[in-house]
Order: C-alpha cells, then structure tokens, then sequence
C-alpha cells in the first residue's frame, strides 16, 4: 500500500538531492569561484525550501486525511461518530470530502434509528399479539368448566334425573364437540407456550417399548374403527432420559394425522424406534396419499393445512406439526419427513438418550 | 395408606370461592346432589373472611380472581401460619406451570385441579380428602 506521506516525503527527498548535488557540481566545476559559491548556497536554500514546503503540504493534506481515514473505519466500527476526529481545513477538495462524510454518517445514524424503532415497535406488537391470544384462549376455557361439567352430570345415570334415549345421543353429540373445542384451546395454549419459551419439561427415565405399547393401545380403537392396521416396528431395550408425556403428545398428533390420511380397508400405519447411539430415532409412518416435496418444508409452519379447499375432510387446526416441532426441538432434537406421493409417508424425530 | 373402594364420600361441608357464577353454580349443583353443603364466595377476600369466621371441610379455590386472587389467600393464610390448618383444592386453566402447582403442595395445599375440571376427578379427590 502507498501512503501520500511517504511518497511526498521520498520526491521531494530526491530532488532537494538533485537540487543540492547540482549546486555542488556546479561549485566545483565552475571558473569563477564566487559565482560557484551564490549557486553552492541558492542550491542549499532551494533544497531546504523544497524540504519545509514538502512538511507543510504533508501536514495540510495527509494529516486530515488521515484522520478522516480514523473516523471512518471508528463509524464502521460503531455506526457512531467518535469525538476527537474533527477536521479543520482550507484545501476545499478536502474540505468537501469532510462535508460530504459527515453528511452520510448523519444518514447512516439516522436510518439505524429508524429501523431499530421499528424493530422495538414489532417486538412490542408480537408481545401484545401472544398476550391477547393468551387472554383470549383463558377467556374461552372458562365457559368449558360449567358446560363439561353439566354434560359430566347429564352423562350420569338418574343424576340429574332420567333422560330418553334421543336425549342421551344428544349429550354425546354435544360432549364430542366440546371436547373437539377444548382440543383446539388446548393446542392454541401449547402454541402460545412455545412461542414463549414456557413450555416445561419432566424428564424422566423412559423404556421405549412400553411407552409405544401403550400409545398403541390408546389408538388401537381407532384404528379398528377406521379398519386399518396399526402397527408397532422398534428395538428392544431402549432407555431413554425423556419426556414421556410429550413423546406421547408428538406420536398422538402425527398417528392421527395418518390415520386421517390412509384409506380405510388398505390403510397402514406403522409406529417405532430405532435405537442410534446417543438417541432414538422415533417414526411414524403410513402409506397414504403422501405429501408433495413442495409442501414438505410448509407443514411445520404454524395453521398450515395441506388441503384449503372449503370441501376438505380433515378438519385440524393447522397447529399439530407445529406443536410436534416445538417439542422436539425443546428435548433437544429434530423432526423432518420423508414422503413419495400415493405410496407412503415417514415422519422421523430423533430424541438424545439423556 | 391404606385404599379404599368407597364410592360416596361423607357429607362435608365445602367453601367454592370463583369469580365465575356459572362455575360456582355448576359445582354446587353437583356437590348437592352428592349430598354436600355449599358455600360460595365471589372473590378472595369474601372466601378469606369465610375461612376465618367458619369451619369448612374442604376449601375449593380458583388461583385465577380479579383483585384478591386465589394466590393471595394463600399467602395470608400462610402468614397467619394456618394454611396447614385446611383442606384446600386449588382450580387453574393451565396458565401455570407444573412446577409451580407441585410448589404450592409443597407449601401446604392438598390438591389442585386442571380446568376444565372432571366432575369425577373432584368426587375422588373429596372420597380421599375424607379418608384422610
């Protein structure tokens, strides 16, 4: 790299030199002695000059330059201005380039604070966004309390006194939507959690197996209802320092949701794990319709539903992968899917042992 | 402990203290009906006078109340050092962590349960507090 300094210093070094050897060879080689000797000292106040002009230029040029450099790579630093680098100067050309720095680090201060007001704006909207869903979702749970506790009461027999068999298939009705309702409060809650980090987690020391055997059991009606097979496919003596409730919580969502995916009669849906040194690899899978590679990457996105059209069969609230993902990130592991349209459909999560 | 297959608790007389009118009437519907005596109270601070001025088998609390919550009876119960001295099954809609409901067992309350509340799960949860 080349500094205007040294250059200014090295130039007019060499030709005060030149200046100066001049005067010398001059001296000697001249025939009149007095002659030699006014060009012997004009050549010494001319190489001296050179010399004291060469300081001043290089300290009303290169000085501010140089702090002008300082200041810049400071800001770039700091996105401040730092004190102690203002330039007083005459050379316009340096004067102007000052101005014009200046003038964009104002800019460039100003375009930060507006965006970090707006950054600060969005934060406070999204706390204001989860703590309204957070009052709304309370708000709704209250009025479950009386109407599960007075369908509990209907449901008993002679309790609230004898009810018709019409009646009796109209509290079920009424109890299965209900439940469907606090289902979805409950997944908007768990979001909400998520989201703000409030999620706990109980880990306890787990055996895998038993923990597939009884979510199978808790799904086998459903299965059997559906006439599909469901069925178990892992290795033995698997321990596993987890929570289980939330293992359950993952499984339930992706087995309903490939339950609601297969065809009756041909449906099969295959829950497992597979023991990988320091975790266990968990799946679920189904040989349903599959999802598109293109809406592979959207369906953990929160409220997604692979199928919109008003007419859909499913009727999910577009928050069970989302919630899966949140789990299984918050036990410190991974959720991905792997699927081929109309031939089958794996989602895996991987789970560190402790 | 020793268990028990007893299906009807002993009549007791219970405290309800929520905000909501709907709850508390649903309750006292179905601890009536179990031969229970009900008494409600609105808010934390008509509950806490209750608690003081009358005996009560079982005191139901909801933790979250306008004002005077269910933690504050709580806290003015433990001050007064008889918390201990009751039976007090809180009620919460899951905006609190299990930590913290283990954490006020801890401290000295019986129960708490989830709302919704199972009807059921509250008659079992009386059968063993008569037990007891």
């Amino acid at each position: 790299m080349l500094s205007i300094k040294y250059t200014l210093f090295s130039v007019s070094g060499v030709s005060s030199f030149i200046i100066f050897y001049m005067g010398v060879v001059n001296f000697l080689t001249s025939a009149d002695e007095s002659t030699g000797m006014i060009l012997l000292i004009f050549s010494i106040f001319v190489a001296i000059g050179t010399l004291l002009a060469t300081v001043h230029i290089s300290k009303i040029i290169t000085e501010p330059i140089e702090k002008l450099a300082k200041s810049m790579s400071e800001f770039s630093k700091t996105n401040k201005r730092a004190k102690g680098y203002e330039i007083k100067t005459n050379v316009s050309e340096i004067f102007q380039l000052n101005e014009d720095f200046t003038s964009m680090e104002e800019k460039v201060e100003k375009t930060i604070t507006v965006q970090n007001e707006y950054v600060e704006k969005l934060k406070d909207m999204d706390r204001k966004k989860i703590e309204f869903s957070s009052m709304v979702s309370h708000e709704l749970k209250t009025p479950l309390v009386p109407i599960l506790g007075y369908i509990q009461m209907l449901q008993k027999e002679n309790f609230l006194g004898d009810l018709n068999d019409k009646q009796i298939d109209a509290v079920n009705e009424i109890y299965i939507s209900t439940l469907k309702l606090q289902r979805l409060i409950g997944d908007i809650l768990t979001t909400q959690k998520l989201d703000l980090g409030k999620l706990d987690f109980n880990k306890e020391n787990t055996n895998v197996s038993d923990l597939l055997l009884s979510i199978l059991k808790e799904f086998k009606p459903i299965a059997l209802e559906k006439n599909i097979i469901l069925e178990m496919d892992y290795d033995e003596n698997i321990h596993i320092l987890t929570d289980k409730d939330r293992i359950n919580q993952v499984f339930s969502n992706l087995i309903k949701n490939a339950i609601d995916f297969v065809s009756a009669k041909t449906g099969i849906v295959t829950i497992g794990a597979k023991d990988q040194d320091d975790h266990v690899e968990f799946f679920v899978s189904d040989n349903g319709q599959g999802i598109s590679a293109d809406k592979q990457s959207e369906i953990f996105k929160k409220f997604y539903q692979i199928d919109t059209s008003t007419s859909r069969k499913r009727s999910g609230s577009g928050l069970g992968l989302a919630i899966c993902k949140g789990i299984v990130e918050g036990l410190g592991g991974k959720i991905r899917v792997e699927s081929e349209e109309n031939v089958k459909t794996t989602f895996f999560f991987n789970i560190p042992k402790n | 402990m020793k268990k028990t297959q007893k299906e009807e608790s002993k009549k007791m007389k219970i405290l309800i203290v929520d905000d909501n009118e709907q709850i508390t009437k649903m309750l006292t519907t179905f601890l009536e009906l179990k031969g229970h005596q009900c008494t409600i109270a609105n808010d934390g601070n008509e509950g806490l006078s209750q608690i003081k001025e009358n005996i009560y088998d079982v005191i139901l609390l909801d933790l979250a109340m306008p004002e005077f919550d269910g933690y504050s009876v709580i806290k003015n119960l433990e001050d007064s050092n008889t918390l201990k001295d009751h039976k007090i099954i809180v009620f919460t809609a899951s905006t609190i962590t299990q930590d913290e409901l283990e954490n006020l067992v801890k401290r000295g309350v019986t129960a708490y349960l989830l709302k919704p509340i199972d009807i059921d799960l509250l008659h079992s949860k009386l059968v063993e507090i008569a037990d007891l």
